[in-house]
């Protein structure tokens, strides 16, 4: 979790940070060696301070601790401890061979008399001396004259100050690597932040327009730099690769309105060739029969009607490709356009149309027209070939209170994978086929509506849902 | 009585006195006991220069660490006169003459002090038993005879009546032994106590005196008995006795908080034979 948190921050933010982590790990480690070395030296001045104290007191105690001369020890360590006053000495024990105080420093701790072993405990040879982390250390050490040992020392050596200069020394650490943390985290952002300028430069574009990405200026891109340079110029290459690609689904749109016309034309034609035959018979009747009033004007009313519906099947056709139809809203005119373009495709294959327009204006006026159209003379156009000779294929438009709902049906066997991929998903179109599918999906995708597929034990079904919002997508 | 810092002071008195411009071509050996306050350079030397101008000669101070030591120097005539204390002159009495006997505060006479620590509540003698003890001198009157004639009324020794006695050759060592906690109590001259007190009160303030002995003969001026009429020895008392007369001579006093030097009566000193008899009469 804290991985992905991490992985989530800028760029330009982990690499300072990482540099921070280091630099902490660094100083940890720096300070580590700067406190060690420093108590190797402070434990170097104490046994030097023990050894010169302590020998320094034998040679001059040897002769009257032999004498068990207790005023001469107690002078001597007097002395001692005023020469040294507010430095490192605290107490100085001196007993003699038996192991009895002679004489110290402080008397009222340590009477005349008295066992030295209580001072003893804890205490350690000069050379062995060090920190430990107690303010008060203890230093022992026989007392040697003329060859024998004749009693013992034991001092007890103030280190308050080193301890304290440990304590400076880790608080100076600690906050000087703080510091320089800090600093060279904030001088690694602003480094980094600026290296990888043209990279945010990069992102930027390829987030700008609404994910369209855009090209960078040849101004930005970072000479300097032949690596980033070269992908910046990939980068370029890409967007203007992508335009291509957007401008030839444009294109391949603009065309499948031609390519569903196309597949219609050989009806179409049948729908205006029908018509031609009476029109000629009741042309050729009137030209026979100019004298009957009663068959002129009959054969003039077949006339009539006749080039009526070859009018209105030219209307269709032309709405259908008319290119300044997209800012129109969508009409029940236009399922009516519909119909009468689809019917002689469906005649052609004797096949059953259910037709039911249940959505009022209202609904469908917020919506535009030649996208719906299209849609819907795509999936007619796919139910109707799936449904095959003598099918049945249907159409239902409804509305709800905020959508529009479009059901076309059929008969057939139902959609293939690849015709289901091509309807149900944006990604990469399977080798062949036609793009009137995808197009659907695209078109529907694009209304932010949704299509959805079922197949029940008799039919197929192909539902499109598209949200209809107060001012139209028009 | 005794000398605690004896090896500087050996070293100041043998610096000092090629200082003095003699005019006699015979110096004069004088000693120096701890009855003195010889923690104190300049009263040492204002008291050889006010003996030098007094004898007309020139002067060299002695300095041992035991009456033992300043009474064979003067025996045997490596010094001409010394100061030093009533039990010595006492205990060569057929040998030695008082030259004078200070005076300070009106009198020829001093106390020895018992003190014990400021806490410690002891009132008497007898309470201190068992306790560890400080002498000076075991040739001091103040700093041991005082307080072993006690004892030996009491039928009692200092070994027997202490856990540990130490001699500290030196009042003031007395004091420090004291007042620093290595003893419990100590024997000390009074007039170095008071005097003490006057001069170093953080030290005495950490003791209190627990008894004073009755008054006896100051510590004296003394020459050996046959050199009494040496001049060299006769110069030394004229000097001493004069001291008060010149201004060096009050200078020097001054510091030591005396009035003057008295000629002396042997008399002055019964007390302390009276307690030297009691102590030769311990069983």
């Amino acid at each position: 979790m804290t991985a992905s948190w991490f992985r989530n921050l800028p760029v330009t933010l982990r690499v300072p940070l990482v540099t921070a982590t280091l630099m902490i790990v660094l100083g940890l480690v720096a300070s580590q060696g700067v406190l060690t070395a420093l108590r190797h030296v402070q434990d170097a001045r104490l046994v030097e301070t023990a050894r010169l104290h302590l020998d320094g007191l034998s040679v001059a105690l040897g002769p009257f601790v032999l004498r068990q001369d207790v005023w001469e020890v107690y002078d001597i360590l007097e002395r001692a401890q005023t020469a040294s006053d507010g430095q490192r000495l605290l107490q100085t024990v001196v007993a003699d061979e038996r192991g009895q105080v002679l004489a110290a420093s402080d008397p009222k701790r340590a009477p005349v008399g008295s066992g030295i072993s209580t001072y003893e405990t804890g205490a350690v040879a000069p050379k062995d001396v060090t920190m430990t982390g107690d303010p008060t250390l203890r230093v022992m050490a026989p007392l040697r004259y003329q060859g024998r040992e004749v009693g013992r020392i034991v001092t007890e050596l103030d280190v308050t100050d080193l301890l304290a200069e440990r304590r400076r020394v880790s608080l100076w650490l600690l906050f000087g690597n703080a510091a320089a943390t800090a600093v060279l985290t904030f001088a690694g952002w602003l480094a980094v932040a600026r290296i990888l300028r043209p990279v945010a430069t990069l992102v930027r574009a390829m987030d700008a327009t609404e994910g369209v990405p855009r090209p960078i200026a040849e101004a930005d891109i970072p000479r300097g730099d032949p690596g980033l340079a070269r992908l910046i110029a990939t980068y370029n290459r890409m967007t203007t690769a992508v335009e291509a690609r957007a401008e030839a689904e444009r294109r391949l749109a603009e065309r499948e309105r031609f390519v569903s016309l196309g597949r219609l034309s050989s009806s179409l034609a049948h729908e205006i060739n029908n018509p031609l035959g009476g029109l000629l018979n009741a042309a050729d009747t009137i030209v026979t029969y100019a004298d009957r009033p009663e068959v002129v004007r009959e054969s003039g009313s077949l006339m009539l009607r006749g080039l009526t519906h070859m009018r209105d099947v030219a209307r269709a056709i032309l709405d259908q490709n008319r290119l300044d139809r997209s800012a129109q809203h969508l009409r029940s005119v236009d399922f009516e356009d519909l119909r009468l373009l689809f019917e002689p495709e469906v005649a052609s294959r004797q096949q059953h149309l259910r037709w039911e327009i249940g959505a009022g204006d209202a609904t469908l006026a917020k919506l535009p027209s030649a996208q719906v159209r299209q849609v819907t003379l795509n999936l007619l156009l796919n139910a109707s070939e799936a449904a095959g000779t003598g099918g049945q294929v249907g159409l239902t438009v409804s509305n709800g209170a905020d959508e529009l709902s479009i059901i076309v049906e059929d008969s057939g066997p139902g959609l293939g994978p690849d015709h289901l991929a091509r309807l149900l998903s944006s990604g990469p179109l399977p080798p062949g086929g036609g793009v009137g599918l995808r197009l659907a999906h695209d078109i529907v995708v694009g209304l932010d509506g949704q299509i959805s597929h079922s197949r029940t034990a008799l039919a197929t079904v192909i539902r499109v849902d598209l949200p209809v919002s107060g001012d139209g997508h028009v | 009585m005794t000398c605690t810092r004896r090896l500087f002071l050996g070293g100041l008195a043998t610096l000092a006195a090629p200082a003095v411009h003699a005019q006699s071509s015979v110096a004069v050996r004088f000693a120096l006991t701890p009855v003195f306050l010889d923690n104190d350079a300049a009263v040492i030397s204002s008291l050889q220069a006010a003996l030098a101008e007094g004898m007309g000669r020139s002067i060299e101070l002695v300095q041992r660490r035991t009456y033992q030591e300043i009474t064979g120097a003067l025996l045997d005539g490596s010094v001409d006169a010394a100061w030093t204390c009533g039990y010595p002159y006492l205990q060569h009495r057929s040998d030695l003459s008082l030259l004078g006997v200070p005076v300070w505060n009106g009198r020829p006479l001093y106390q020895s002090y018992l003190i014990a620590s400021a806490d410690d509540p002891a009132s008497d003698l007898g309470d201190l038993r068992g306790g560890t003890h400080a002498f000076s001198d075991p040739d001091s009157n103040s700093g041991f005879l005082v307080t072993a004639s006690d004892l030996a009324t009491l039928g009692e020794s200092p070994e027997t009546f202490f856990s540990r006695t130490i001699f500290t050759f030196g009042h003031r060592n007395v004091v420090r032994a004291v007042a620093g906690g290595l003893t419990r109590s100590g024997s000390v001259d009074g007039y170095v106590w008071e005097v003490l007190s006057a001069v170093e009160p953080d030290l005495t303030v950490q003791t209190r005196i627990v008894a004073r002995s009755e008054w006896l003969g100051f510590p004296p001026f003394v020459a050996r008995s046959d050199r009494k009429d040496d001049p060299v020895v006769a110069d030394c008392s004229s000097a001493l006795l004069g001291l008060a007369d010149t201004v060096a001579g009050r200078s020097a006093l001054g510091l030591l908080f005396l009035d003057g030097v008295t000629p002396a009566d042997p008399l002055l000193f019964d007390g302390i034979a009276a307690r030297m008899a009691i102590l030769g009469a311990r069983p």
